[in-house]
């Protein structure tokens, strides 16, 4: 086995990195000083352990990254990875951060006279389209998804359609446009991820790097 | 805008293979052949097309909606389009060579179509090469098989091979064993499968501990038989792993080079696959380089044949050998003897031969894409 092949740990920007750094911190992992640097144009970081590097990407894009074995190893929500369903994927850890659910949400006025169970087709907007159209079909409901990148809770007031699948942590963005949570889907929780084909070719490397924040995440 | 070049465009999934890589793919090809031919496989062709229920037999089922097929104007039945060619060996050894002495040892080459491709392979049409041991149970059959596979990837250029080793019966042997109902071992199964830590802690009782711990125990064989040896597994599937663990120690014996990893859970792909299971990976490819394992061939007929065998994709086996040697060409010079061409053949040379005078022979040798010229008697290398 080749120690010298680099090994790429894909973390997703925003709110979620905030919480997945103590844990990678406490594993043992140090970036370089320019990750923490918000002027830095960099992508690439390396850290105290070499051959790994650290790159910081769109949510959607660590699991892409892993799925094509472009990154080995990354963190992502189960919101993510249930979306793509990439087969190349491991999820072996929870890393118990990032709690949310991800919910089905209409106007308020419109969830005083509708009645959820008697649903035979909705149209909603979504940032997830397929987890959204499996969720509904499961239930015997065709969904119609109209696919947004953000502000979803815009739609239904603005008449693009009813219903939005969308994140929920406090609920505040709803409330404030007017909407409220009317189905649960499901919870969400970050997770540790890994490359299929580097999970087996490379376990002598991730194997330790799991136990690791593991603990971390115990501890 | 471009101008549309409507008969350049190829289906999504098909390309041309060009050049240096059509005459490696086809080497690389041959040399399996030769390798396996060498251990005693011989070669079978079956046809590309067969009638729709033949290839659908057996474990071809699971590959129906992924099979492309056309009827026949001639005996107005559907035929199918071969998407996997283990089926028609296991075809071919229990009716034209059912009388064949057993164990038997058939191998194949040849192109497959797929309706779709996969995530890791968007190829819809590739090349597979294979061999099936058809007719024996024993555990010295898989060592041969694994270890063949071994020995050919390393002889064509593959490097850091390893091999990972599953149970694709195990999960469920366990599940059956302890009497849990299926629903809940349909989602152990699957969420061992996947990897999912987030869905196997909340599996509750004596399935969940087994199942966590079954999760651990995928990685480096030699820390994965020694958490499964303390695992309290029903009698069955204790059975399974006392296989496996002989299985790795046969391994160590006779390829102590080959890197050897276990994963109890995994079954994707495996689905039909009655014992252990093999992937073979190699340093610088995203996925496997072939996979292998052991089922029955003919179960449906009440008279089943245990078959071990494996396949290589050559699409990624490809992707996993540098093209370094590629042979030497030469450029020769018009009215240039026939002997000399011959000659320079024999002595490895590619020969380009010049169909009009040229006045600056280096010059057009360039042009023709050659490392050397014949001038002067002499073979030259241009610099």
């Amino acid at each position: 086995m080749t120690i010298n092949e680099p090994m790429i740990m894909a973390l997703p920007k925003g709110r979620i990195l905030e919480e997945v750094m103590p844990i990678i911190r406490a594993a043992g992992i140090e970036p370089e000083a320019d990750f923490d640097n918000p002027k830095s144009r960099k992508l690439t970081f390396d850290t105290n352990i070499e051959n790994l590097k650290i790159i910081r990407v769109r949510s959607f894009d660590v699991a892409t990254f892993v799925a094509f074995g472009a990154a080995q190893v990354g963190v992502a929500g189960n919101d993510v990875l249930l979306e793509f369903d990439y087969p190349e994927i491991y999820a072996p850890l929870d890393l118990d951060i990032g709690h949310c659910r991800i919910s089905v949400a209409e106007l308020e006025t419109l969830s005083k006279t509708d009645d959820p169970s008697r649903w035979s087709h909705v149209r909603v907007a979504t940032k997830y389209p397929n987890l959204t159209a499996k969720y509904f079909a499961r239930r015997g409901v065709q969904a119609e998804c109209i696919k947004l990148n953000g502000a979803m809770e815009l739609a239904p007031s603005l008449g693009l359609c009813q219903r939005i699948v969308d994140l929920v942590s406090t609920g505040a963005t709803l409330k404030a446009n007017g909407l409220v949570e009317v189905e649960k889907i499901l919870d969400i929780t970050s997770r540790f991820i890994v490359n299929r084909t580097a999970f087996k070719t490379r376990s002598g490397e991730i194997s330790p790097m799991l136990d690791r924040i593991r603990e971390a995440v115990d501890g | 805008m471009l101008k549309p070049n409507e008969t350049a465009l190829l289906p999504e999934g098909l390309h041309d293979t060009l050049v240096g890589d059509a005459f490696a793919e086809t080497k690389v090809v041959e040399k399996l052949l030769s390798a396996f031919s060498a251990n005693g496989y011989d070669l079978i062709l079956p046809p590309l097309v067969e009638f729709e229920e033949s290839l659908l037999f057996g474990p071809g089922k699971a590959q129906s909606r992924n099979m492309f097929r056309l009827l026949d104007p001639a005996s107005q039945r559907m035929m199918g389009v071969r998407t996997d060619m283990t089926g028609q060996v296991a075809r071919i050894s229990h009716t034209r060579l059912g009388n064949a002495p057993r164990p038997l040892r058939l191998s194949y080459a040849g192109d497959v179509l797929r309706v779709k491709g996969t995530q890791l392979r968007p190829e819809r049409q590739f090349k597979q090469a294979g061999v099936e041991l058809i007719g024996t149970e024993a555990t010295e059959a898989y060592v041969e098989v694994i270890l063949l596979g071994f020995e050919t990837l390393k002889d064509v250029g593959a490097k850091n091979i390893s091999v990972d080793l599953a149970m694709p019966q195990l999960v469920p042997t366990i599940t059956e064993g302890l009497g849990v109902v299926k629903e809940l071992g349909d989602r152990v199964r699957d969420a061992l499968d996947a990897k999912d830590f987030g869905e196997l802690s909340t599996i509750e009782g004596e399935i969940g501990e087994i199942s966590r711990a079954l999760l651990d125990a995928a990685g480096p064989a030699e820390k994965s038989l020694k958490i499964l040896s303390n695992l309290k597994l029903p009698k069955k599937a204790r059975e399974m792993c006392d296989e496996l663990s002989k299985l790795v120690a046969r391994l160590a014996d006779v390829a102590p080079d080959l890197v050897v990893t276990v994963d109890p859970g995994e079954y994707t792909g495996f689905e039909y696959q009655t014992g252990i299971s093999f992937s073979l990976f190699a340093s610088g490819v995203r996925g496997e380089l072939g996979r292998g394992g052991r089922y029955l061939v003919n179960a449906e007929l009440g008279s089943g044949e245990h078959a071990t065998g494996f396949s290589l994709y050559l699409d990624s086996l490809m992707r996993a050998l540098d093209n370094a040697d590629a042979q030497r060409k030469i450029f020769v010079p018009r009215e240039t003897e026939r002997a000399i061409l011959k000659q320079l053949q024999a002595d490895n040379f590619r020969t380009v031969l010049g169909l009009e005078d040229q006045e600056d022979v280096v010059k057009e040798a360039k042009r023709m894409e050659c490392g050397f010229v014949w001038r002067d008697g002499q073979v030259k290398e241009i610099t």
